[in-house]
């Protein structure tokens, strides 16, 4: 059986050349979904038609887009569209390679959401390590303004869109969309209190959409194929199409699009297969926030993964093998909470420090019986009582890996030392041996220009 | 069961009926239901960031919290549920892993909300056993605080006072995740007039004060309620004194007035109360010129033998004197001396506060507006002085009006203000030429702005300039339409004084004297004359107040037998011929009339140094000597006098003025159970056994830490609101009546030589009270003089250069500064370090000329 992608928002990028040249995205059918729009639809019926897609935020939460669209107030104004291109989620790269290789693919959805919700202005908030994919994007807008499909009046039309593009300064924080607005602001990255939510309060204390770039770089494949076409993928509640971030010990890390539902173990076949044939042993199946699983019979869409104590999330995920130390995992995914913690809640700032000082105990062999319960027990008194889902999603990582593994988290207490070899392979990123390294990175795909080729 | 006004919600098992909107920690705590917390506090917008007020509500996933969360019709909250409780004890888990429990040698350790909370609700050991977070201990951020990064929580409570209600975000978050730091940006420091308030929200020892740190511990502390001695806004404080010396003072609540905010000069400006300089003993001088020690019958036979003797005797009392002074005085000279020459305007010399009567702005020399129409107000308008230096607490309602209630604010004045920052037009008047400005607001851009209500503030700005053309015009401003005053005298006692007719012009209650007499610049002209056989001072040091320091020094030479009641020896009082000492604020029980009439109760911590004694007895005892005995012995004789004779003042219930707030809630529910030595039905802290004066059994009264620390008791503590004065009925007495004196200006032409003088307060400067403060005496800035760019060009000065001013003769050298200034106007502040003002304030116009 032969497993396939379904190429959508992926397409251009894996079958053209220099897909992020305009002349080139014009070619191969862009912006005449936005032109269409913007020239013959009103925002009612734009909006109505988002909502019929039943497309999900591919951001993490999976919110349907329609709905949160619909929440922004009619009569205030100025309102703004914001991407959330602040792509830190571990073992997620989608959205880079998709904002690299097809910037315009994003503006053109960009487009067709300011229309909906009566945004003249958006800003891409990029993540600041993002150096070419902001070049790239730089002189995408530049190229569409010359074009007249950013600016005032666009595409001869009366609707006045301006786009601004935006790097962060390194805060995983800032992918929460409501620090991500406040670090747009200017001010320090952390989270708003809610309510009032971005759609009624959000930028500058305006009505603000929030949108993920995948989500919006879906937009004009379903306004230039019909709803019908984007509803055969996926299910009632999860329809279309979704890119995934494959890495891990498997034989071809990389983007994979496939339809949601897809079985893990195709996705994992795309990839594939393990390395050197071994079995998973434990799979993240949306970023390092979502809780482990152990198998690969289930269907990778959100319902499903909730179903099953996990979640879709970001779309990344990351295969490991019975090389894998778990308490080494658990570390390294706690390690990251506590480095990109805002700091604003007590639970959340302190609990994951915690952690990661039992969790060093416990895999430099200095762990005591009681630090599992105490591990344990310390997830209970972060999940669900911090400001944001960060802290959440510490205790969900940390829990789901001794939970599932505790007989690695009990060997290493037993034997008084890390019971795997101390050169196996790593995942998600290696322990830093020293300040500034970040372990192993996810390899992109092919395809990706130099940076001196993004500039010319 | 609820209509739009109100909804039904059950907290606990028990209905209550709430406001929508507010909050849920709030209606919880007047139930008797006490949520755990931190970040939270009234006087700031909730943040919600400890996490330590989780609460279970049904229907809801998660816990949520109590202090960002409104109540809601038909909402069930329960506080004591296991997840909460859990969350609770966890979250202090969580808060002390990486607090150092040094909590023996922590100032804060006794009315600690951290300590108080743990014992409460906290678990009893910790399962932390790595080492925890270290920073270095003890920054000095300024002069005044401390900071102990170990110690503090995050609990944003500083920052968001700092941005919030200061304006000043001197002091910030760094860093991120546990390594999250409390600080101020690049070593600067913590240059704020509000820093203090930061020590006492701070919910553990992190940020101390630096004056009292290490000084005591908070169960060895005696304290009283009180109100703050310096300017007019009167904020209400705590007192606390450690072997009877006044240790700290501290914001007490009032929503009326302070909210829960005083400033530095308030907070740490109370040394001078224990000052070895202090006049413990009446003094004479002897044959030899020199003072000896006498008895308080001597010294009072001897001033009473002068006054039975004098015909001619003139009265000046000081800005500090309490309302109880204020109508002993005032009856002493009017009904016992039998002399009109009485006043009360020392630096404010000739403020034509009477005009705010006869203008029609107000009923009385006085507010018609209480601070708190300010946040009702939707136009403000400001002329006086800068209200952050002279008058702090009420730049922190005006701002606070403008940016949380809308409120448009008009700033008139001819050089910038500290207001200017948020006001919504300010107008730069010409050198001299206030007067005009305001009436040509009707038809500037400002005028759009000018509705109703309308509250417009009044202080007299600086000596010499035409305050009474100033009072005229916004008399014409506000008659146009309902428009009230806030008047803003310079000190504590500058209202009392005035309502208690210390006034040539004014008798007590506001009645228009039939005869009116000289005031202070007159009855020193006189004495300066030798028309004058007695000078009675109270707490009015003339010579460093006066804006005339010259005319001062003269009076006293000028042969008159001078008698002064001080707290210190002041260049004044050692050239007096008798010196009566006198009882510091914190030593009295007695009222302050702060600026918008409204009466607050100082309590007595302290004894009085050696025999010093309260004015008003003073008053007494002289009056008894010269024939009159007016029967006082306490307080409360004072006030029952003044009851029946000052028509203004009969509906004041002083027993009023102390009352306590009401019974707390009998059963603090949330955690208390835990506790067995509290099962009864009153609940106490750990702070309920102390030994402590004042606090054992009152505690809404001192606001202390009764269960919990004080601002966790705000509620109840804001239940000593004080009175506001009433106002003579309809009685407003004709123009004709007036004999303020406007000090010597005419409005000043283009064609005069020189530069329009003005001078105004600095917050901290070398005042008497100040200069005795060890904790603020060193913060007075350098001598400068303030004006235009171009006007310097032309003089050839640029900034920093010294240039020579000079007035009559006098001169003196100050550091330029250029600033927003009008053309042809110098701004000069008072008694900065070694430098008099009033040496030059007698004249309207200065020169200056570079130093060469």
């Amino acid at each position: 059986m032969a497993v396939s992608q379904a190429l959508v928002v992926r397409k251009r990028l894996v079958e053209v050349d220099e897909p992020w040249k305009l002349d080139i995205y014009e070619n191969t059918g862009g912006y005449a979904a936005a032109r269409e729009v913007v020239t013959t639809s009103s925002p009612e019926d734009t909006l109505e038609e988002v909502k019929a897609s039943g497309l999900r935020g591919r951001g993490g939460a999976g919110f349907p887009t329609g709905m949160k669209w619909s929440f922004v107030p009619k009569d205030i104004f100025p309102k703004y569209l914001v991407i959330n291109h602040d792509e830190g989620e571990p073992g997620t790269f989608k959205d880079r390679e998709m904002f690299e290789l097809d910037p315009h693919q994003l503006l053109e959805g960009m487009i067709i959401a300011a229309f909906a919700v009566g945004a003249s202005k958006a800003f891409i908030y990029c993540r600041g390590e993002f150096a070419l994919g902001s070049r790239r994007m730089d002189q995408a807008i530049r190229s569409a303004y010359e074009k007249g499909y950013l600016g005032s009046g666009i595409f001869g039309s009366s609707f006045d869109f301006d786009v601004v593009l935006h790097r962060g300064a390194g805060a995983y924080i800032c992918g929460e969309e409501s620090a991500l607005l406040d670090s747009l602001e200017g001010h320090r990255g952390q989270p708003r209190l809610k309510p009032p939510f971005p759609a009624v309060k959000g930028l500058y204390g305006q009505p603000t959409v929030v949108n993920n770039t995948e989500t919006l770089s879906t937009l004009p494949h379903i306004f230039n194929h019909g709803i019908d076409w984007f509803r055969k993928w996926g299910s009632e509640k999860s329809p279309g199409v979704k890119v995934f971030s494959v890495s891990g010990h498997v034989n071809n890390p990389g983007n994979y699009e496939v339809p949601l539902g897809t079985k893990l173990s195709d996705v994992l076949e795309l990839a594939g297969g393990m390395l050197d044939g071994n079995a998973p042993k434990a799979v993240i199946p949306g970023g390092i926030s979502a809780p482990l699983l152990t198998i690969t019979d289930i269907a990778m869409d959100f319902e499903t993964l909730q179903a099953a104590g996990t979640m879709l999330g970001s779309g990344g995920i990351v295969f490991m093998d019975h090389t894998t130390c778990m308490v080494r995992n658990a570390l390294i995914a706690a390690e990251f909470y506590e480095h990109e913690s805002c700091g604003k809640c007590t639970p959340c700032r302190e609990g994951t420090w915690w952690q990661v000082k039992v969790l060093e105990r416990i895999e430099h062999g200095e762990g005591r019986q009681e630090d599992l319960d105490l591990l344990l027990d310390m997830c209970e008194r972060m999940d669900g009582r911090c400001f944001c889902p960060l802290g959440d999603t510490a205790a969900w990582a940390v829990r789901s890996n001794l939970q599932l593994f505790r007989e690695d988290f009990q060997a290493h207490i037993d034997e008084g030392r890390c019971t795997y070899e101390t050169d196996h392979r790593t995942l998600v990123g290696a322990r830093a041996i020293g300040p500034g390294d970040a372990g192993v990175t996810p390899q992109p795909s092919e395809g990706i220009g130099s940076d001196s080729e993004a500039s010319s | 069961m609820s209509d739009n006004d109100s909804v039904t919600l059950t907290i606990n098992g028990r209905e209550v009926a709430a406001e929508p909107g507010r909050l849920l920690i709030d209606v919880a705590e007047e139930l008797g239901v006490f949520v755990p917390r931190f970040c939270y506090h009234p006087g700031m917008k909730p943040v919600a960031v400890c996490r330590m007020c989780l609460v279970q509500i049904e229907g809801q996933r998660k816990l949520q919290p109590a202090c960002s969360t409104p109540v809601a019709d038909g909402m069930v909250v329960n506080t004591q549920e296991a997840g909460a409780v859990d969350a609770q004890e966890g979250m202090l888990e969580f808060l002390l892993i990486n607090h150092p429990l040094d909590c023996p040698i922590c100032d804060r350790g006794g009315e600690c909300p951290l300590q108080d909370q743990t014992y409460k609700h906290g678990p009893g050991s910790s399962r932390y056993v790595e080492p925890k977070r270290t920073y270095e201990k003890a920054l000095e951020i300024s002069d005044l605080v401390v900071l102990d990064r170990e110690r503090c929580v995050l609990c944003w409570r500083c920052v968001r006072f700092s941005d919030e209600i200061a304006g000043d975000a001197f002091i910030q978050l760094v860093d991120r995740g546990p390594g999250t730091q409390i600080l101020t940006f690049n070593d600067e420091p913590f240059d704020s007039y509000f820093s203090g308030n930061t020590i006492q929200i701070c919910p553990v020892g992190a940020l101390t004060s630096k004056p009292y740190r290490f000084v005591a511990r908070p169960w060895d502390l005696k304290s009283a309620p009180s109100v703050c001695s310096y300017c007019s806004v009167g904020c209400p404080i705590t007192n606390e004194s450690r072997d009877e010396k006044l240790v700290r003072c501290q914001a007490l609540p009032n929503e009326n007035v302070n909210d829960f905010w005083i400033c530095d000069k308030g907070r740490f400006g109370y040394h001078y109360v224990d000052s070895d300089e202090r006049l413990t003993a009446p003094l004479e001088r002897g044959a030899n010129d020199e003072f000896q020690d006498v008895s308080w019958d001597h010294a009072l036979e001897r001033v009473a033998a002068k006054l039975r003797d004098g015909a001619r005797v003139g009265v000046i009392a000081g800005g500090h004197l309490t309302t109880e002074d204020a109508w002993a005085i005032g009856k002493l000279a009017k009904n016992v001396i039998g002399t009109r020459d009485v006043d009360s305007r020392v630096a404010d010399a000739g403020a034509p506060y009477a005009d705010v009567m006869i203008s029609g702005l107000s009923p009385a020399a006085g507010s018609s507006a209480t601070i708190n129409d300010l946040a009702t107000a939707r136009t403000i308008v400001w002329m006086g002085p800068d209200p952050k230096e002279a008058l702090p607490v009420l730049y922190l309602k005006l701002r606070g009006a403008v940016l949380d209630h809308n409120a448009k604010l008009i700033v008139v004045s001819p050089r910038r203000l500290s207001l200017d920052g948020f006001a919504t037009h300010v107008v730069r008047s010409e050198a001299g030429g206030e007067a005009r400005a305001v009436d040509e607001l009707m038809s500037s851009p400002a005028a759009d702005d000018i509705g109703d209500p309308m509250v417009i503030c009044w202080g007299p700005s600086s000596p010499g300039r035409d305050d009474a053309g100033v009072v005229a015009a916004l008399g014409r401003l506000g008659a146009a339409r309902d428009a009230k005053v806030l008047m803003c005298p310079p000190h504590s006692g500058s209202q009392g004084l005035l309502d208690m007719g210390v006034h040539p012009s004014l008798d007590a209650g506001h009645e228009t004297a039939a005869e009116p007499g000289r005031d202070t610049r007159a009855i020193l002209q006189a004495a300066a004359d030798g028309r004058l056989d007695v000078l009675l001072l109270f707490g009015a040091d003339v010579i460093a107040d006066f804006p005339d320091a010259d005319l001062a020094g003269r009076a006293l030479g000028g042969g008159a037998h001078v008698v002064t009641v001080e707290l210190f020896p002041t260049e004044t009082a050692t050239r007096s011929d008798v010196l009566l000492p006198s009882a510091a604020f914190a030593e009295r029980e007695g009222t302050f009339t702060n600026l918008e009439r409204r009466i607050q109760k100082l309590e007595p911590l302290l004894e009085a140094p050696g025999v010093a004694r309260e004015p008003w007895r003073i008053c007494v005892a002289l009056a008894r000597l010269l024939g009159d005995d007016w029967g006082w012995h306490s307080f409360v004789d004072v006030w029952n006098d003044i009851r029946s004779n000052v028509r203004t003042h009969t509906e004041v219930d002083i027993d009023a003025l102390s009352a306590r707030g009401p019974t707390p809630a009998p059963q603090y529910e949330s955690g208390y159970e835990k506790d067995p030595s509290h099962s009864g039905g009153v609940v106490a802290g750990p702070g309920g056994q102390y030994p402590k004066g004042y606090r054992s059994g009152t505690p809404f009264q001192t606001g202390q830490n009764w269960p919990l620390s004080w601002e966790l008791r705000g509620f109840e503590a804001r239940q000593r609101p004080g009175i506001v004065a009433g106002t003579p009925n309809g009685a407003r007495p004709s123009p004709s009546g007036s004999t303020t004196s406007t000090g010597s200006a005419a409005p000043d032409g283009e064609s005069a030589d020189g530069f329009v003088l003005y001078a105004g307060r600095m917050i901290y400067d070398e005042g008497t009270m100040i200069s005795k403060s060890t904790a603020l005496r060193h913060i007075a800035r350098r001598p400068f003089v303030e004006l235009n760019e171009e006007d310097a060009k032309e003089l050839e000065l640029s900034e920093g250069d010294e240039a020579v001013v000079r007035a009559n003769g006098t001169e003196a050298r100050l550091e330029v500064r250029l600033a927003d200034i009008a053309r042809g106007a110098v701004f000069i502040p008072y008694d900065q370090k070694g430098f008099r003002a009033n040496t030059l304030t007698s004249a309207p116009r200065v020169t200056l000329a570079r130093d060469l």
